[in-house]
């Protein structure tokens, strides 16, 4: 196939008597057909010749006549385009019909769209190959590679990345499964491992071991039974006395309550002479409309009064004051010291009395003593304040004589087991006691009315 | 003077706490995470000793933890799940939001997970351990399985908790170590000894569901995650011990057996194996096979330093444990269906006894009503229409009840329409000298093997009399050192004269118990003030309570009289 970048090299290689001869070549080649016949007249142009230079390639561009060559090319892609070869090499079957009049068309719905039609490739020349889709880059290394990797694997060898990648995959960091999960695999949790040799410490810094739980977490915060049994009087068929004693419980329980609220009802009411009078109201309504006057009288005084300040006295002592002064501190301190020499003298005759106080106050310390360990032992058992919040104990959970139904299928049980447990773990000191978060509001609820609505209406 | 000046809160206990604000920051979590990882972590608030120092002078209340256990929170590999957790709901929500459901769905499908075995191992570091924290873990497991399948929680814990809770049964069941069992109003209390450790557990009555709304559920839920993570170690762990297998596995034949034709009615072919391992009327399969094993017989050893008499008396235990596993064994029982079918099952079941029920209750029933060889069949109603002969019709106390005092109790008081005689809490203890209900007074009666006389007049004066006698025993050695003391009173008090003698004969047993008496009465005058002071003071809190006792048991019997009479005179009206 003819290129015209390629022609146009070979043309402008030669001169231009054998660019002309050539054109003439190629417009008189035998059995060249042309599409357009009416181009066929490169002759009449040759006639007044200029002449020019030809040392020089911009003049070989410049005045060589290639148009004929050109136009040639120029049809030759036409009939390509047109008819997808050149008219020449057609057979005559290809180029011409029978013309036998008129027929008839056989499907009308068989008529093509037109925007198919339109979007039809307007040239018959098939589009050039693409070579890079055919072919492989590197292809022969790369079978060779694959030749020899399968080579390798019949015999057992993996990769190297493969062998990385299995290396990677540690058998703790695959995704966990949730706890819930039924599919979970189970294993025994505490059979003895093998220890690992390793430097303790890096693998702790390598994230390899997890760092050694303190000891004193293992102490539980409470004394308490993780399940405390319930008391025998709230046994479902309960015998007379236990279920009186709980019942007794319980009623003092309640009574202390009511008396902490009474109390505080008590200490919260208004006092008699604090509550408004008739005649207080009255003072309070003329308030500052009677007594004006008096009162601004009343300060004026009072401005006078105040305006003397004090004087400072400022006399100096004399010598005889300061030495008698110095005199007196002397003695002073002699009289201190003798009665202190005295007092540890008398001391060694008040002996019995002095040991008798010691041993009372040790007595004192060990009873002390005593009673602080009472107190701590007892704590360890006590809800401690663990938050803004004190421990509230749950009610007792008990029924009335009337309430119990003496047999186990017109059992009403009493109390919730979720909420004893949820108490029994605030007890225990294992979580703070809260009070339900309350919901806020963060934005205004407007009410609008709709208009469907307001139609209706 | 020199140094520099020391600041205030730089030191001491200011900085050995932190609040609990400052601790979620410190591990950037939120409120609710941080929560969550101090649950699974075990990690506690404290209060500290001086809180105004730790608070910084102020004296508002906190919540403080130990800074050493946050920063030992630090290590944590689980914080960092959930942060991932954080930002996964973040684009989830937004890929939600622009309606991205393709995103969505890949986000889902990589929804990040944690697993909480290392905590466990961490925090309990040996079997022993988990076993002595597992009250709370089954209270909880069972608690939670009784739960409605809607909101609230997610239905997966749901099930895992009543399927552990269903592995404990069955385990308690093969182990046979049920000892106590309290029918409360709350609920049933369980006490079972597993390798040595009593474990108590509450279980809810089947249908008392009300959700109390000061119940923090997302609390609850999180001790639930790490409590079903333990039991299932605790049980496959104790499965092992048993040689059982593990998922449990029901006996080949009475999983053939029960292959009946109605069991498509009960559950779906994925639930069916579920239910009927709850059912807990068959037995389990064992790794290697049950004969062997229960044939071999224990070896004594008398351990060091331990006396003929000690190891008798653990010989004696032993046996008298092996009679209680056994107390039902060849019984055979039948549930009407008015009664608790799971407790009871359970029970009869940990005991050797074979229970069935009506095939139309529940899965799993090995026998009908019809069948003449049922010993006992349990009835919770007034009266029952069709009765058969050769079985004994009771209420389901009774089987409490004996489970309770370790012996087949007389089943008239317990036979359908009686009533009942109260049931017992077996967790209570009395100390000497504490009041003892008279029914207790009974039961110890009866199983020292004295047989109560038929007649109930000559029962309750029986009662009576081991009742005061009881009294008396207690209130003896009171009685008898006062005695000796007036006696030498009045030794002191009388008039020198010398008498003929008379042989008087010498009671030995009257001797010696003197001879006691006069050492204990002068070790207590040789007694030191102070442990004098303390010796009466204990002497007196005795009596009083030998007093306040006796004060009950006269209530208790003008209160039986009344009620006597009231039948007397109902009778003759």
């Amino acid at each position: 196939a003819y290129s015209s970048r390629t022609l146009h090299l070979q043309q402008s290689a030669r001169n231009m008597a054998a660019a002309r001869r050539h054109k003439r070549v190629a417009a008189s080649q035998p059995g060249f057909l042309r599409l357009k016949p009416d181009l066929d007249h490169s002759a009449s142009r040759i006639g007044h010749k200029k002449r020019v230079n030809k040392n020089k390639k911009k003049n070989w561009n410049k005045y060589s006549d290639i148009q004929d060559v050109e136009e040639f090319l120029e049809d030759v892609r036409l009939q390509e385009r047109a008819t997808g070869g050149l008219l020449s090499d057609k057979s005559d079957d290809g180029l011409f019909f029978v013309d036998v009049g008129e027929q008839k068309k056989k499907g009308k719905g068989l008529k093509p769209l037109r925007i198919d039609l339109i979007l039809q490739p307007d040239s018959q020349v098939p589009p050039p190959k693409d070579i890079l889709a055919y072919q492989q880059p590197n292809a022969r290394k790369l079978r060779l590679m694959a030749q020899k990797a399968e080579k390798l694997a019949a015999m057992g060898v993996l990769p190297r990345r493969e062998r990385l990648l299995q290396r990677r995959r540690i058998p703790g960091s695959e995704k966990p499964v949730a706890n819930n999960d039924p599919a979970r695999a189970f294993y025994d949790l505490w059979r003895p491992d093998r220890p690992d040799t390793a430097d303790p410490y890096y693998l702790e810094q390598t994230k390899r071991r997890l760092v050694k739980r303190p000891e004193k977490l293992n102490v539980k915060p409470s004394l308490l039974p993780a399940v405390e049994v319930a008391a025998p009087g709230a046994s479902y068929n309960p015998d007379f006395t236990s279920h009186q004693a709980l019942l007794l419980e319980a009623h003092e329980t309640e009574v202390a309550k009511l008396k902490a609220e009474e109390k505080l009802a008590r200490q919260l009411a208004v006092r008699k002479e604090d509550l408004a009078t008739e005649e207080s109201v009255f003072r309070e309504q003329v308030e500052g409309l009677i007594e004006e006057e008096e009162e601004k009288l009343e300060a004026e005084e009072d401005d006078e009064g105040t305006a003397v300040g004090p004087t400072a006295q400022t006399e100096k002592k004399t010598e005889k004051q300061r030495k008698r002064e110095k005199a007196d501190r002397v003695k002073e301190l002699q009289k201190k010291a003798e009665r202190k020499a005295i007092d540890s003298r008398q001391q060694l005759f008040q002996l019995r009395t002095i040991s008798a106080e010691l041993r009372r106050r040790e007595q004192q310390t060990s009873v002390r003593r005593t009673r602080r360990k009472d107190q701590q032992e007892r704590e360890k058992v006590q809800p401690r304040r663990l938050g803004k919040l004190r421990f509230q104990a749950p009610d007792l959970d008990v029924q009335l004589s009337d309430e119990l139904s003496g047999s186990l299928r017109t059992l009403k049980p009493e109390g919730s087991i979720l909420k004893d447990r949820f108490k029994s773990l605030q007890k225990r000191n294992l979580i703070e006691p809260r009070e339900r978060a309350k919901f806020k509001r963060k934005f205004k609820v407007k009410y609008v009315e709709k208009r469907e609505f307001r139609e209706i209406q | 003077m020199g140094g520099l000046q020391k600041k205030k809160y730089e030191s001491g206990s200011a900085t050995n706490y932190i609040s609990r604000n400052k601790a979620r920051k410190k591990l950037s979590l939120s409120l609710a995470d941080f929560r969550r990882l101090c649950i699974l972590k075990g990690i506690y608030p404290h209060e500290p000793k001086h809180k105004k120092k730790v608070n910084k002078g102020s004296t508002a209340q906190r919540t403080f933890y130990l800074l050493k256990d946050i920063r030992f929170l630090m290590h944590e590999p689980i914080v960092g799940k959930f942060r991932e957790y954080k930002i996964f709901v973040r684009k989830l929500r937004k890929a939600y939001g622009k309606a991205e459901w393709g995103t969505a769905e890949k986000l889902r499908g990589n929804k990040p997970g944690y697993k909480l075995d290392h905590i466990i191992k961490e925090r309990y570091p040996t079997f022993i351990d988990a076993l002595r924290d597992v009250d709370d873990a089954l209270s909880m497991c069972f608690l939670f399985s009784t739960f409605p399948r809607t909101g609230k929680c997610h239905v997966q814990t749901i099930e895992l908790c009543r399927r552990l809770s269903v592995e404990w049964m069955n385990y308690i069941i093969t182990l046979r170590s049920l000892r106590k069992v309290f029918l409360s109003i709350k609920g049933i209390y369980y006490q079972a000894e597993v390798l040595g450790q009593i474990i108590t557990w509450l279980v809810p009555y089947q249908f008392a569901h009300d959700h109390p709304t000061d119940v923090d559920y997302r609390v609850m839920a999180t001790f639930t995650e790490l409590y079903t993570t333990l039991l299932g170690f605790i049980n496959f762990r104790l499965y092992q011990t048993l040689n059982l297998v593990y998922p449990p596995k029901l006996d080949g034949k009475g999983e053939e057996e029960s292959r009946a034709e109605s069991e498509e009615d009960y559950a779906m072919d994925s639930e069916r194996y579920m239910e009927k391992l709850s059912a807990l009327s068959a037995s389990l399969v064992r790794v290697v096979s049950t004969a062997e094993a229960e044939e071999a017989e224990l070896d004594h050893f008398p351990a060091e330093g331990e006396d003929g008499e000690k190891l008798a008396e653990r010989l004696k235990a032993r046996q008298d444990q092996d009679r209680q596993e056994k107390l039902f064994e060849g019984l055979k029982f039948f549930l009407n269906r008015e009664v608790p079918r799971e407790s009871l099952a359970f029970v009869l079941r940990c005991f050797g006894a074979q229970v069935s029920w009506d095939k139309s209750l529940c899965i799993g029933s090995t026998y009908d009503v019809t069948d003449e060889t049922i010993t006992h069949h349990v009835v919770d109603r007034p009266s029952l229409e069709k009765q058969y002969i050769n079985r004994y019709y009771v209420q389901p106390q009774w089987v409490y009840d004996c489970v309770n005092a370790r012996m087949l109790l007389p089943v008239e008081d317990y036979f359908v329409g009686v009533t009942l005689p109260p049931h017992l809490s077996p967790f209570v203890e009395e100390k000497e000298g504490d009041y003892v209900p008279p029914e207790k007074l009974k039961l110890l009666a009866l199983q020292k093997g004295e047989r109560p006389e038929q007649e109930e007049e000559e029962e309750e004066e029986d009662n009576d009399d081991s009742e005061e006698e009881e009294d008396e025993d207690q209130s003896d050695d009171e009685d008898e050192l006062k005695g000796m003391e007036e006696k030498q009173a009045l030794g002191k008090a009388s008039s020198v004269k010398v008498t003929p003698g008379e042989a008087k004969p010498v009671n030995r047993q009257r001797a010696e118990q003197e001879a006691k008496a006069e050492e204990k009465r002068l070790a207590v005058m040789m007694m030191k003030k102070r442990d004098k002071y303390l010796y009466d003071k204990i002497m007196f809190g005795k009596k009083r309570s030998v007093r306040e006792a006796n004060k009950m048991s006269a209530k208790r019997k003008a209160l039986d009289e009344a009620s006597k009479a009231n039948k007397k005179k109902k009778l003759k009206k």
